[in-house]
């Protein structure tokens, strides 16, 4: 999802990959009241263990070691952030769980404490709390969150994942503004590919860029893995006509793209090699960083075109920290949760994290950061948008190993490149998916 | 085996090498050697030499000879060693390592010991099991090792390694030991029977001094293969500071997308040293433990 | 013999020189702790993985006996199929080649050179650093923008664009065959010049007496006497490489699109990553197939090496 390029690499150096941040003597000042009014009082020797994962962005691993500091020396609680890839992230969140032992919070992505909720703390608590305080949980954001009327995780963040389009191209295809509606998007891309200027969307197995626009795709004709009551239907007429547009729309794209995962499109874009594409805003951050002016003046985000089905169908990846009930220190660890979300530090937070993560809680939509440059704009809006990646299906097992098995993603894929025909692709995936919800 | 490593050889080329002129020599022999080398060589010189570089210099090809060092640096060796937890992979890496190697020698000498030397009924068959759990490859057994392991409670602890390292160690060095007893007169170890020795003295007195060199080729040989264990590390360890050193270069150091070329390769070339420093101490030990395991 | 035991009590003399003299007792000791550990870590997880490889356990949950339900799935699965196929053509491409290089590199080794015993060891270097650390840097060397490689194809002139050593399928595939070929020449060359080593100079010189040229002498003298050694090392050759796990994983975790997935690294994939631990269990016990095959193919090439030197060496 995010491109680093070289010159990056350059500026940030090897040093400060693991580099202790320290507290700004204001975050202190501020962690310093808030702990002596928090109704979270930590144990005495607490001591806790965070494992998150490993940056995409300098500035926002910054901000957050740093509001980590204080909090330690605000509350005398030892924390120790371990990072880890995410592929890697994912199933030692779910050993952790399995055998009750190992980091007290994980920083986990999507709703993978639905997988384990009886080795999670109930953290009610300090969701009420934060939503009390902040205006409230975006809809998305207490879905992933809570089980059975329970809280079993606390919604950090959610990244938004939008289309990035160069605007000189499209508008020489004929289109002043992004297309709104799927039938303009198609024509647009067509157009772009006639006039040699292509764009081009993963099809490769890419867990972000490739799972948001795929389901895009999928839910705006009207096509869904599951029906309300978890019966599998994606070999739907809906779906079909999906991956109908999906076949005409295939033919368009920038050759390679079938192989393309989350990184490719970055480097092909800051290339000036692809015009359209979907991504977080980490192509952008890097053309403003590293003085790519002309494709950082050219370029801008647009939400996803609507569908047949009339409203928007976007998924953007949503993350939560799981406190697991093996922690040996409750209260230290809600109180560390709580203080993440707290203004105090929340705000440098988001700001570090320059609109490639956005907020689940409604206060800090006012935040400086989505209007201090209008290009960020659109990924304020990403949590009150998104959709849950299980949609109309509940949230368990069966929707997280479909959607980490990348059904739909190949589904879209064998469509777009040809390989199959759209009744073949449904009917696969149909197979696929029952095989996870049958058991 | 190492005797006929070590023999001058007398007549390699067949008798004929006296015929062959310099230059039909330097084109047949040389030149291939000097490419075989050169390809094998090549990986560590460039992971060396990114090792020193600034990040600058790696990244700045076009002008410079990349393949020299140009402002050499320490920074990525002290990145590995402070801001990291490299020193810990490393020492866990040692730690477990050693204590795999001298469990699995112990068992195999007495496996060996009683396979070739005692010769209880059925040991030709347990031999040959021997030789099959040797091949046996650990990719189709971490799967259920893990559930062993968390079963136990030693998921994420030294000890997850320390037992299962041993049972790829074991069936190599009692095979290679068996080889070696089996050179040792039987008449000697008559003899000490006869005195009145037990078995185990026979063992520890006459049977394993002699067979000095086949120990320090299975210890080498075992010390190397634990060394380089991935597989098993990769699923029983999960805490930074209980990872072993190739688990930890590749969970990490590896960042997402942004490289560090530069601490990567010094993480490769500092894990790599330690094998290879006891290797070249113990050269002919280990090509005999390596070829006689095929001998055999 | 029992004069060991003079000062001790009867029963325990009796006992123990009994046990002296046992061998299946005391044989049965010495191999105690060796035992415990292969029938423990090995032989059980052996059978417990094709135990699991019928149920469909998952991290976090109990599975339950399903059958072949795994098998059946997994046969209709193109991902499944894909990395057979990718292991095949790895190990196939693989063991040939390491197994032409290397015996190139054994016989120029087993020539007259200087400086032999120093090249024999720093040949070897390759096998013995640990395979993950070495995959790292030939990862660095297959950069799709910095490759070493690319920078000096294209100073030479001989190319215009970096090459995307890891990024297309078939080029990913090479690149880990070369890796796993660079790492692998030493073992079969150094084994195979073990093999030459013992080969009798005077056959040699009796052939060169009767007027056989080079190839003659390679054909039948040098390579008839080193078939069984050539079998041995090719199947271990070919067990490791087809249980390959390291090399994938570091360099390319299957990908792009599952092309450079083997058996060993999907198991992996499904099992840890996916936590479906009782499909990642079928796939590896998918593997043992093809090992029983590899394995009988050594036993029978050491039948015949005892046929061949019936009557000769031993």
């Amino acid at each position: 999802m995010q491109d680093f390029t070289r010159r990056e690499i350059l500026k940030t150096g090897a040093a400060a990959t693991l580099g202790a941040t320290v507290a700004s003597p204001a975050l202190l000042a501020a962690a310093r009241a808030w702990a002596a009014e928090s109704q979270w009082q930590p144990e005495s020797g607490a001591k806790l263990r965070v494992l998150r994962w490993k940056r995409f962005v300098q500035s926002e691993h910054e901000a957050f070691m740093a509001s980590v500091d204080a909090f330690t020396k605000a509350t005398g609680v030892a924390v120790r952030v371990d990072s880890e890839g995410f592929e890697d992230l994912r199933p030692k969140a779910a050993v952790a769980a399995n055998i009750g032992s190992g980091p007290d919070i994980i920083w986990g992505i999507h709703a993978d404490a639905h997988l384990y909720p009886n080795a999670m703390l109930d953290v009610s608590d300090v969701c009420d709390h934060l939503g009390g305080k902040y205006g409230g949980w975006y809809p998305i954001a207490e879905h992933y969150g809570k089980r059975e009327g329970k809280w079993i995780n606390v919604p950090i963040t959610i990244s938004g994942n939008l289309i990035n389009y160069r605007k000189s191209m499209v508008q020489k295809a004929g289109f002043e503004t992004f297309p709104d509606n799927t039938d303009d998007f198609l024509k647009l891309m067509q157009n772009l590919n006639k006039q040699g200027t292509p764009g081009g969307f993963a099809l490769g197995n890419a867990s972000g860029d490739g799972n948001c626009w795929t389901h895009w795709i999928l839910w705006s004709h009207g096509g869904k893995v599951v029906d309300e009551n978890d019966n599998v239907v994606i070999n739907s007429p809906e779906t079909v006509a999906g991956l109908e547009y999906v076949g005409e729309l295939g033919k368009t794209f920038i050759p390679g793209a079938a192989s393309w995962l989350d990184g490719h499109n970055n480097k092909a874009f800051l290339q000036g090699a692809c015009s359209v594409s979907n991504n977080g805003i980490s192509i952008y951050a890097a053309a403003v960083r590293e003085g790519m002016t002309e494709i950082a003046e050219d370029m801008d985000h647009a939400f996803y075109p609507v569908g047949p089905v009339g409203e928007p169908t976007e998924f953007h990846v949503a993350f939560p920290l799981m406190v697991y009930n093996h922690t040996n220190y409750p209260n230290a660890a809600k109180a560390l949760t709580a203080w993440l979300m707290e203004k105090e530090q929340y705000d440098a937070f988001l700001q570090g994290s320059v609109g490639y993560l956005s907020h689940p809680l409604r206060a800090y939509k006012d935040h400086p950061v989505w209007t201090e440059d209008p290009k960020r704009l659109v990924f304020r809006d990403v949590a009150e948008r998104s959709r849950s990646f299980a949609h109309a299906g509940s949230l368990g097992y069966a929707a997280s190993s479909v959607f980490a098995d990348f059904v739909v993603v190949n589904m879209i894929a064998e469509v777009a490149t040809g390989a199959k025909t759209p009744k073949e692709a449904a009917t696969d995936a149909q197979k696929r998916a029952e095989r996870y919800y049958n058991v | 085996m190492t005797d006929l490593l070590a023999r001058p050889p007398a007549a390699d080329e067949g008798g004929m090498g006296y015929l062959e002129s310099l230059p039909r020599k330097v084109v047949v022999v040389y030149i291939p050697l000097a490419i075989f080398i050169f390809v094998l060589l090549f990986p560590f010189y460039w992971m060396t030499v990114t090792s020193f570089k600034t990040n600058e210099e790696l990244h700045a090809y076009k002008g410079l000879q990349a393949l020299w060092i140009y402002e050499p640096t320490l920074e990525n060796i002290r990145f590995l060693l402070f801001d990291t937890e490299y020193p810990r992979w490393l020492w866990n890496t040692m730690l477990v390592t050693v204590v795999s190697t001298f469990l699995s020698i112990f068992c195999a000498v007495c496996a060996a010991y009683a396979i070739e030397r005692l010769r209880y009924k059925g040991s030709r068959t347990v031999g040959m099991l021997i030789f099959l759990a040797y091949l046996v490859p650990p990719s189709i057994l971490f799967i259920p090792l893990a559930i062993m392991v968390f079963a136990l409670g030693i998921f994420d602890s030294n000890w997850a390694l320390i037992l299962t390292y041993p049972t790829i160690l074991i069936p190599f060095c009692t095979w290679l030991l068996m080889g070696y007893f089996r050179t040792i007169p039987y008449e000697l170890e008559e003899c000490a029977l006869i005195d009145g020795a037990t078995r185990l003295q026979i063992l520890v007195k006459i049977v394993l001094p002699l067979s000095v060199p086949g120990l320090i080729s299975a210890g080498i040989f075992a010390f190397t293969l634990s060394w380089n264990e991935f597989i098993y590390a990769l699923t029983f360890i999960s805490s930074a500071e209980n990872k072993t050193v190739p688990v930890g270069a590749i969970t990490e150091l590896i960042t997402f997308d942004v490289y560090n070329w530069g601490g990567l390769m010094a993480g490769a070339m500092l894990g790599s040293l330690p094998v290879a420093i006891l290797y070249s101490f113990f050269v002919e030990h280990y090509v005999s433990s390596m070829t006689g395991a095929v001998k055999e | 013999m029992a004069a060991i035991g003079e000062t001790r009590p009867v029963d325990q003399v009796n006992f123990l020189a009994r046990l002296n003299n046992n061998r299946n007792l005391l044989g049965l000791l010495f191999m105690l702790p060796a035992a415990a550990i292969l029938l423990l870590f090995l032989t059980y997880p052996l059978g417990l993985g094709i135990w699991l490889g019928l149920t469909d356990v998952k991290v976090g949950r109990p599975g339950r006996f399903i059958g072949l339900e795994n098998y059946a799935w997994l046969f209709e699965d193109h991902i499944f199929w894909l990395s057979v196929f990718n292991t095949f053509v790895y190990t196939t491409a693989a063991s040939v080649i390491k197994f032409a290089l290397g015996l190139w590199l054994a016989l120029l080794l087993n020539r007259h050179i200087p400086f032999k015993a120093f090249i024999r060891a720093i040949v070897l270097l390759p096998f013995i650093v640990p395979t993950v650390l070495s995959a790292l840097a030939f990862w660095w060397i297959y950069d799709s923008q910095d490759s070493v490689i690319s920078w000096i194809l294209i100073e030479a002139g001989l190319l215009d664009e970096t090459i995307d050593f890891l990024g297309q399928p078939n080029n990913a595939r090479a690149s880990v065959i070369a890796a796993n070929i660079w790492r692998g020449i030493p073992f079969v060359a150094i084994t195979l010049l073990a093999g030459l080593q013992t080969i009798p100079a005077s056959l040699y010189e009796a052939a060169t007496i009767d007027g056989a040229g080079e190839w003659q002498r390679f054909r039948h003298i040098t390579f008839p006497l080193l078939t069984p050694i050539i079998a041995v090392v090719m199947t271990f050759s070919v067990l490791f490489t087809f249980t390959d796990f390291q090399l994938i994983w570091v360099m390319t975790r299957g990908g792009p699109i599952n092309a450079t997935h083997l058996m060993a690294t999907l198991s992996y994939q499904r099992a840890i990553i996916g936590g479906a631990l009782g499909e990642g269990a079928a796939i590896a016990t998918a593997m043992i197939p093809f090992l029983l095959a590899a394995i009988l193919f050594s036993y029978f090439g050491l039948q015949r090496r005892k046929w061949q030197q019936g009557g000769r060496d031993d």
